[in-house]
């Protein structure tokens, strides 16, 4: 039985040894959840044609990204954000390199029970006021009479940059009249759905049936819905680009992976994913 | 020889006690080193209620107050409960009844926290919510009751060993006196036994400290202290919330990863300090002989 | 109040604790089964993951998480028995004694999430392995080092100082006596205890989440600086898509196969308990 146990192991650490010349290549990617879904399907779709890569794929939000490809650690970075300079000064040695793959909106979704009511529209000003605490209840907002779920992010994701750049002017602001600090997109929407008064912030890709996006009403009075066409002809306020970062440019089985997310077939997966394509 | 295969032998078990105390020595040096940073440059500021790592803001009181009350309504929850089933155990069923009662008891000890974390998920939190009318089920409250029902089986385990374990005599003579099932248990088997009932429900308190998942799951992950304090159910933060979710995306070597660490150092040090009590515990004279 | 009403409502009162106690156990399991077996299929359990492992089935994990745990032990229970046959056998002054004791309830006690940061910063981070499945397996053999230790030492500390004596009167030497006297009697305690310490390393996620772990893309790892998948972190990431009801089953099922793991090591230990608690001198 041990003897058993002791030969399987000792096979396992052989072969890991020997391969460390092997063909097999690997390409480790790490970073935000709302990239996350188009990288894992390209890399499932490019394995088919390209059997000796291995590619790794680890989620953890744009602030693991950025740390992992600055301590080196990974070949590719998904952010959904800028780097700032606060993280490029902890990596003074590397050269971030980012190349765009897809377009994102960040849309302020609500319970579908809220959205039914009416509300369907949001000025940037009450949102800020949500998410500052001053408004608490969906009756301040002509709504059925509900405390606001108000559910924010952990502050390195990329999506909370991106949205509070826009709604409060610093991609870093608190966000005081939170109540629940989540994490990907995946639990958020997972918040959303199984409350009927909240308010969080999603990638475009994540609302259904349960989790409607608002329109955003500008300062000009028209009401910008969240729909692809104004996404692509960007008059709808908060986008973002979904990048890929590497430190320098990319060279070799990276590039080339690279290149597939740029082709036709990898933009055609980023529309598949409910993004906008770079083109 | 036998010689040499005596020195080899001594010099195997030495060098396994060295990995080990070096392992041991390691943990330490390696967590409390990369707390050096957060502890001279934010010092007391650790004990503040705000946690801003963009402009270096390290609070973390309200992680201790989550820490602590979840654990608390954890023990309120389990030590009735756990001690109640354990005077069932111990007392009122057959030898055999015990045995399979205990061992049940240990597999179920052995669930992986991560799978309470699925249940709260999916069943806790929604219950809660509806039950208390709330805007959500991520609360202390919530994370409290997984805790419980993660710590129970040890304390049902350990309080019914520490009362199976009191010398019959004691109980035949008072029921030789007349008294009652109840206060046989009251007044002579619980108050021998309760000191390794007290132990048991330590080594569940030190348990509970060091939870993650579960918690991680179900708490909200909100860096404030309820208002009203005592409102458990509003979410809140626990230590180990907070390392789950934080130590990935801070950069190594950053002061946002040395405060990490420091509030990691500062649990362990308190759950070792519970851990070696108890033992220590277990180990002094009964008070009968 | 009479005495005996007092009695009768203390009975009742343990008779609802126990019930309370009982259910909550009961309905733990119960869901685990029944909703787990609803996601389980020859597919789901040999076939890889997909789409956030919305899709697709769990195969990778399953191996992953045996491929760590064989490792674990295999890394384990040689320091383990090393240890534990220090302690019973080597240790003279009772000072020592105890300082082996505070050392191993020490790494008894420390929280599973401290364990992977201290992976996180001297392996992953000093050492510069990156992501590997081997210093999981390293953090989680460490984890477990107090219970097999403990277990190993209750067997040897089991067989009466008699035996020893007998065989130093035979002229063997330490070692001698160490080999043939103990070694048996502690290789099973050692077994023991490696079983229980497996089903707990099985089911940890704390520890490997941010240093063995990744999310897709991993199949058998080929090298020693490779990532693996295990259940534990892949119920992790289903349990963050609670409201997805096909994510949501498949984490059923991978918490049902988890289970199922945990208590075939837990009811072997047990059962050898049982067995040699019989054994008596």
């Amino acid at each position: 039985m041990k003897h058993l146990l002791l030969l399987c192991v000792f096979a396992i650490l052989v072969s890991s040894c020997s391969n460390s010349s092997s063909n097999t290549k690997t390409i480790t990617i790490a970073g935000s959840s709302t990239v996350l879904p188009i990288i894992s399907n390209a890399a499932e779709l490019y394995k088919e044609t390209h059997p000796d890569i291995k590619i790794i794929v680890n989620a953890g939000g744009s602030g693991v990204g950025v740390n992992q490809v600055g301590s080196q650690k990974v070949n590719i970075g998904m952010i959904s954000r800028d780097i700032t300079s606060k993280e490029k000064g902890l990596y003074p040695s590397i050269l971030f390199k980012t190349q765009a793959i897809g377009k994102d909106a960040v849309i302020p979704a609500i319970s579908s029970e809220i959205y039914d009511a009416g509300i369907t529209t949001l000025t940037l000003e009450q949102i800020a006021k949500i998410y500052k605490g001053e408004i608490t209840n969906w009756s301040a907002l002509q709504g059925p009479n509900k405390d606001i779920l108000v559910i924010d992010k952990e502050k390195s994701r990329g999506t909370r940059h991106v949205f509070m750049a826009t709604v409060m002017n610093n991609k870093e602001a608190d966000a005081p009249g939170a109540d629940l600090v989540l994490g990907s997109n995946n639990e958020e929407q997972t918040a959303l759905v199984q409350s009927d008064a909240a308010i969080g912030m999603l990638s475009m890709a994540w609302l259904n049936n349960d989790v409607k996006g608002t329109s955003i009403q500008t300062p000009n009075g028209e009401p910008v819905a969240p729909t692809l066409s104004n996404i692509i002809e960007g008059k709808f306020p908060i986008t973002r680009d979904l990048t890929i970062v590497t430190n320098g440019n990319p060279t070799g089985e990276v590039k080339n992976f690279i290149d597939f997310l740029l082709s036709p077939q990898g933009q055609s997966i980023v529309t598949d994913n409910g993004y906008v394509s770079i083109k | 020889m036998s010689v040499l295969n005596n020195k080899i032998g001594k010099g195997y078990v030495l060098l396994s006690t060295y990995i080990c105390v070096a392992v041991t020595l390691l943990i330490f040096i390696v967590l409390f080193s990369n707390s050096y940073d957060a502890l001279h440059q934010v010092g007391l500021n650790l004990f503040t209620l705000e946690w801003n790592p963009s402009s270096n803001k390290f609070g973390v009181l309200s992680m201790l107050y989550g820490t602590i009350t979840v654990t608390f309504i954890a023990l309120i929850i389990a030590t009735p409960l756990g001690i109640s089933a354990a005077i069932f155990t111990s007392q009122m069923t057959s030898s055999k009844g015990r045995i399979l009662i205990k061992s049940t008891l240990e597999l179920l000890a052995s669930i992986p926290s991560i799978i309470y974390g699925l249940i709260g998920i999916a069943f806790f939190s929604t219950w809660v919510a509806s039950i208390f009318d709330l805007s959500t089920g991520r609360t202390l409250f919530t994370a409290g009751i997984l805790l419980s029902f993660m710590i129970l089986p040890t304390i049902i385990t350990l309080c019914d060993d520490a009362l199976h374990n009191i010398p019959k005599h004691y109980s035949e003579a008072s029921k030789g006196l007349g008294m009652y099932p109840y206060e046989i248990i009251k007044n002579v088997l619980l108050p021998i036994a309760s000191r390794d009932i007290a132990g048991a429900i330590l080594l569940a308190l030190g348990r509970a400290l060091g939870e993650t998942m579960a918690v991680m799951l179900l708490i909200g992950s909100i860096d404030k202290i309820p208002d009203p304090f005592y409102n458990i159910l509003s979410p809140g933060q626990t230590i180990t919330s907070k390392l789950g979710r934080e130590i990935g995306e801070s950069a190594f070597g950053s002061l946002h990863f040395s405060a990490l660490n420091t509030i990691g150092c500062l649990l362990m040090v308190l759950v070792i300090i519970i851990t070696i009590t108890t033992q220590v515990h277990f180990k002094k004279e009964r008070l009968y002989e | 109040m009479n005495r005996k009403n007092i009695n009768s409502i203390f009975k009742i009162g343990i008779w609802s604790a126990v019930t309370i106690c009982f259910g909550i156990l009961f309905f733990l399991i119960t869901v685990l089964v029944v909703k787990g077996i609803q996601a389980i299929s020859f597919d789901f359990l040999f076939t890889s993951s997909k789409n956030f492992g919305a899709e697709g089935g769990i195969m990778y994990q399953i191996i992953g998480s045996i491929i760590l745990v064989i490792t674990v032990i295999v890394l384990s229970a040689p320091v383990s028995i090393g240890v534990a046959i220090y302690k019973s056998e080597y240790i003279k002054s009772s000072f020592v004694q105890n300082m082996t004791d505070t050392l191993i309830y020490t790494l008894n006690g420390i929280p599973s999430i401290i364990y992977g940061i201290f992976g996180l910063i001297f392996f992953v981070n000093i050492l510069n392995t990156g992501i590997s499945w081997f210093v999981g397996a390293i953090i989680l053999a460490i984890m477990i080092l107090p219970t097999i230790i403990l277990s190993t030492y209750q067997s040897i500390n089991s067989i009466p100082n008699a035996f020893r004596e007998n065989a130093n009167a035979l002229g063997l030497n330490k070692w001698q006596v160490i080999t043939s006297v103990l070694l048996p009697r502690a290789l099973n305690g050692a077994f023991t205890g490696s079983l229980i310490g497996l089903a707990r390393a099985i089911g940890e996620t704390a520890p490997i989440m941010f240093i063995a772990t990744a999310f897709s893309g991993v199949t058998i790892p080929e090298r020693i600086q490779e990532p693996i998948s295990t259940l534990p972190t892949h119920i992790l990431a289903l349990a963050q898509q609670a409201t997805n009801p096909q994510a949501l089953q498949n984490a059923w099922g991978a918490s049902l196969v988890l289970i199922t793991l945990v208590f075939l090591l837990s009811i072997s230990a047990l059962v050898r308990r049982i067995q040699f608690s019989k054994l008596n001198y």
